[in-house]
């Protein structure tokens, strides 16, 4: 209301409304697959599941396939390429909101890993946002040894690595064809 | 009038305190089980229906991921509720009321380790005008079951009975959290941990996960030898403010038992959602349930308590005392909201 009168309160009205705010707090267990995801993370190294049936690479791992509905297991472990194409993209553009803390436009990529594999939501380095597109070859830029750490990754973070990579940056090498990544694309 | 339904396969999950497996991996052996017991292929199945809830995930859309569990690819014709996997089922029962396909399959799941219920439960189930109270499920529960000792209706003895009782059923009980031989005397030397209710009178804090597959009569017929029918399901709501309602009673329950057809015959068993301990015999009375009839032979809630499971879980276990146990005429029973406040009653039955 934009009324300054209204802006008084009355003491003796009854109480219309309150603000309350609330946190929750969440601590889970990260489940077996994922914790070997993440201890390899922080040796450098990417890792994932095959699908014994249809072949797909699941990274990080999730203990099945959910096309074909059966149980993976360590035998099914893979280790992964760190180069890989851009696939697909999203650009960002933060909204103020409460906790938002970036401020600029950004973009996060999908990849299609060498040999197969697919991450999501990785972010993109040394590339201003307007030339980002798919075909991109990209390799994978570690965090620096004692940075690196592996204290956001939950159960849910099928496919993000965030503080283990720091992001993946061009190759150098020409754009990969569209035969090479389409009807693959995660 | 309703066409028949059968309940042709079930399984569960242990409930643990804490679970090492995220909920689409439980789920997913839960699910596989469900399925083949049944006997049906997974891709005949016509309608799938989810019970879970985002708040306990602490992620939206977290339903989403638990149908990695189910095989979702080609898309299956899906839905999902934010309740206990019991009105996944009713929504599924309804679903095959159309009588266009003929097998559906229900599940409920929910991991309670993560937060803190105490936290969660008011802002799933009134964010607006309870939570900012403190009123949590414990604080309302203890109001309801001093209503119910003040009036005479059940003693702190009776409870701890009711908490006895559940413990040396679930023994048996290869997916309860909770059991145990201690005497009433025993547990009601305990301290309380929100007057009037001891720790025995609570449920334990569960991750766990329940799935049944349904099926229309023919179908049911030719698929299991003893088919557990669906004969009358109903399910009601009392006000919500629990200022409102006189707490000693549950008129959601009585009236959801009557449609249900509860009264129309002899009940051998009930797998009733009583929550804490003082519950069981509220809903018993308003059930008309006497005293021949065995209730929550699998140890009930008080021994395992997988929120947005454990009353999809009353089916399991109230169809394994027919298909397994060679029962007649059972009871099951989900309850969702504060004290009570909304009742789902159903009557099974062998042929
Ligand atoms: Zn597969």
């Amino acid at each position: 209301m934009t009324d300054a009168k209204q802006d008084e309160v009355d003491p003796n009205a009854p109480v219309a409304g309150m603000d309350f705010f609330m946190q929750l707090e969440y601590h889970e267990l990260l489940c077996p697959v994922v914790r070997e995801f993440a201890d390899a993370l922080m040796d450098k190294r990417l890792i994932g599941h095959r699908c014994p049936q249809c072949g797909l690479v699941y990274s990080p791992p999730r203990g099945y396939c959910p096309i074909c509905v059966v149980p993976t297991t360590k035998a099914d472990e893979i280790e992964l390429a760190t180069r890989g194409i851009v696939t697909n993209y999203t650009v960002v553009t933060p909204v103020q909101y409460y906790g938002q803390e970036e401020t600029e436009p950004f973009a996060k990529v999908s990849l299609q890993l060498d040999g197969g594999g697919n991450l999501s939501l990785q972010d993109l380095l040394e590339v201003p946002v307007e030339q980002v597109h798919p075909g991109m070859r990209v390799e994978v830029v570690w965090a620096p040894d004692s940075e690196r750490k592996v204290d956001d990754i939950t159960n849910r973070s099928w496919g993000t690595a965030e503080g283990a990579i720091q992001g993946w940056k061009p190759t150098g090498e020409p754009d990969a064809s569209p035969d090479d990544y389409s009807d693959k694309v995660f | 009038m309703a066409n028949d339904i059968a309940i042709v396969g079930y399984a569960q999950s242990p409930s643990l305190r804490q679970a090492e497996l995220t909920e689409p991996q439980f789920l997913f052996p839960v699910i596989s089980e469900a399925i083949e017991r049944a006997g049906v292929e997974r891709r005949e199945i016509g309608f799938t229906c989810a019970g879970s809830c985002d708040y306990l995930s602490g992620q939206t859309f977290a339903f989403v991921m638990n149908l990695e569990a189910v095989g979702a690819w080609p898309p299956i014709s899906e839905s999902h509720v934010e309740m206990d996997g019991a009105w996944a089922l009713y929504e599924a029962w309804v679903r095959l009321q159309h009588g266009d396909i003929d097998t559906a399959l229900v599940f409920g799941s929910g991991k309670s380790s993560p937060g803190l219920p105490a936290e969660i439960y008011p802002l799933q189930m009134d964010p607006y005008t309870l939570t900012p109270l403190g009123a949590d499920p414990v604080s309302l529960a203890a109001l309801q079951a001093r209503a119910m000792l003040d009036a005479g209706k059940i003693t702190e003895r009776e409870m701890a009975e009711t908490a006895t009782r559940s413990r040396k059923n679930a023994i048996g009980n290869p997916y309860a959290q909770v059991t145990g031989d201690d005497d009433p005397e025993t547990l009601l030397k305990e301290p309380y941990v929100t007057a009037p209710l001891r720790r025995h009178d609570l449920p334990p804090i569960s991750d766990g996960a329940c799935a049944v597959v349904l099926a229309t009569a023919d179908k049911a017929k030719a698929l299991s030898k003893r088919p557990v029918w669906i004969r009358g399901i109903d399910h009601r709501i009392d006000i919500h403010q629990p200022g409102m309602r006189d707490l000693t009673e549950s008129p959601s329950t009585r009236i959801a038992g009557k449609n249900a057809g509860v009264g129309k015959g002899k009940v051998d068993v009930a797998e009733l959602s009583a929550t804490f301990s003082y519950q069981e015999k509220l809903l018993s009375q308003e059930l008309g349930l006497g005293d021949g009839v065995e209730i929550n032979p699998s140890g009930g809630p008080l021994a395992a308590n997988p929120v947005m499971a454990v009353g999809l879980a009353r089916f399991a276990e109230a169809a394994r005392q027919i298909a397994e146990r060679g029962k007649k005429r059972a009871v099951a029973h989900a309850t969702s909201g504060q004290c009570l406040q909304q009742n789902l009653v159903a009557v099974l039955e062998g042929d």
